[in-house]
C-alpha cells in the first residue's frame, strides 16, 4: 500500500520535473511553437487515423468492396504510418509541456488506454489474420473476426479523438 | 451582417440545444469532438483523392471508382462538420464574427468546395495519365486549400 503511493507520486513527480524542464517551458510560453505543435498534432489525424479508418471501412465491407483487401491495407498504411509519425512526437511534445495536468486527467487515461486497446487490436490482426489474407483478398464479406478487429478500431480511434478533444478543456 | 440575420443569429443563441451545448460542462467539448472526427473522415478522403491524383498511392484503381467509393462518406463528414460547426458557432456567434481566422476559415471553406467542384471533379473523370503534371498541381492546391482550412480553425483559439 504504501509502497504503491509512493510509485505512483513518483511518477507523478517526473511528470511535474518534465513540465519544468527548459525545454518543455520553452515550447508552452512560445507564442507560436505550441499552436504550431498542437496543430500539427490534429492535422495529423485525416493521415494518421483517416487511412486507418478507410482499411477498416473495406473490412467491415462499408466502402471500397471491390479492391483487393491486401493491396488497400498496403497502400493505406504506408502513408498512416507517416501519420503516425508525426501524431506521436508531436503528441510527446505536447504531453511535455502540461504533464502534470495530463497525469491526473481522466481523459488522458482513458486515451493511453484506448491507444494501448488499439495496439494490442493491430498486433492480433498481424499475428492471426494478416498471413491468412489471400484466402479471402477478394471477398466482399471479410471473416468475422477480421471485422470485429476493424469494428473495435473504428470505435476506439473516435474515443481517442474524443478524449483528447475534451481533455483540453480540463487545462 | 444584415440586422434580420443578426437577429436570428441571436435567437438562436437562447434556444436550449444552443444553450445547453455552450454553457453545460460537457456539451462544447462533445460537439467540438464531433467536429473533429467529421474533419478526420473528409480530409481522409481528401487526401486519398489527392494522393490518387498525383500518382502516390491507390495507383491500382481508377479515380472514378475511388471517387465513387469516397463520395458518401467525404458528404456524411462535410454535413457533420457544417452542422456541428453551426452549433458551435451559433452559442457566442459575436465571438466568431469578430475573429479573423473565422472569417479566413470560411473565405477558405469556400474557395475549397469551389475548387473541388469547378476543377478537381473535372480530373477525376480524366484519363489519369494524360497529364501528370497537371494532375500534380490540381492535387497540391486541393490539399493545401482542404488543410489550410483546418489550420485557420485552429487558429481560432490562439489568434484574435
Amino acid at each position: 500500500m504504501t509502497c504503491d503511493l509512493v510509485e505512483l507520486m513518483s511518477l507523478f513527480d517526473w511528470c511535474q520535473w518534465l513540465e519544468h524542464t527548459p525545454f518543455a517551458l520553452a515550447i508552452a510560453e512560445s507564442t507560436w511553437l505550441f499552436p504550431l505543435i498542437e496543430g500539427s498534432h490534429i492535422m495529423a489525424l485525416p493521415l494518421s487515423v483517416g487511412m486507418i479508418v478507410i482499411f477498416d471501412l473495406r473490412l467491415l465491407g462499408l466502402a471500397f468492396r471491390d479492391g483487393p483487401v491486401s493491396r488497400i491495407m498496403r497502400e493505406v498504411l504506408r502513408w498512416s504510418k507517416v501519420g503516425f509519425a508525426v501524431a506521436f512526437i508531436t503528441g510527446v511534445l505536447l504531453f511535455m509541456t502540461h504533464a502534470g495536468k495530463a497525469y491526473g486527467n481522466g481523459f488522458f487515461r482513458v486515451k493511453l488506454m484506448l491507444l494501448l486497446i488499439l495496439g494490442i487490436n493491430a498486433a492480433v490482426y498481424q499475428m492471426v489474420f494478416y498471413p491468412k489474407m489471400t484466402e479471402w483478398d477478394l471477398a466482399r464479406r471479410t471473416p468475422a473476426g477480421a471485422r470485429l478487429c476493424a469494428g473495435l478500431s473504428l470505435a476506439a480511434w473516435i474515443g481517442v479523438i474524443i478524449c483528447g478533444r475534451t481533455m483540453a478543456y480540463q487545462f | 451582417m444584415t440586422s434580420w440575420l443578426w437577429t436570428l443569429v441571436n435567437w438562436c443563441s437562447t434556444t436550449a440545444l444552443i444553450v445547453f451545448v455552450r454553457d453545460s460542462k460537457f456539451g462544447m467539448p462533445a460537439v467540438q469532438s464531433i467536429h473533429l472526427v467529421g474533419i478526420t473522415v473528409l480530409l481522409a478522403s481528401v487526401l486519398v483523392l489527392a494522393l490518387r491524383l498525383a500518382g502516390l498511392a491507390m495507383t491500382d484503381w481508377p479515380l472514378p471508382w475511388l471517387e465513387r467509393q469516397l463520395k458518401p462518406w467525404a458528404v456524411g463528414a462535410l454535413t457533420l462538420v457544417v452542422l456541428s460547426g453551426t452549433l458551435i458557432f451559433v452559442g457566442t456567434p459575436a465571438k466568431y464574427l469578430a475573429s479573423n481566422p473565422f472569417r479566413v476559415k470560411m473565405a477558405l471553406l469556400g474557395l475549397a468546395v469551389l475548387f473541388h467542384v469547378a476543377v478537381v471533379r473535372r480530373f477525376l473523370v480524366m484519363e489519369p495519365d494524360a497529364r501528370p503534371r497537371r494532375h500534380l498541381v490540381v492535387a497540391a492546391v486541393s490539399l493545401s486549400v482542404w488543410f489550410l482550412v483546418g489550420w485557420a480553425g485552429r487558429a481560432i483559439a490562439f489568434v484574435p
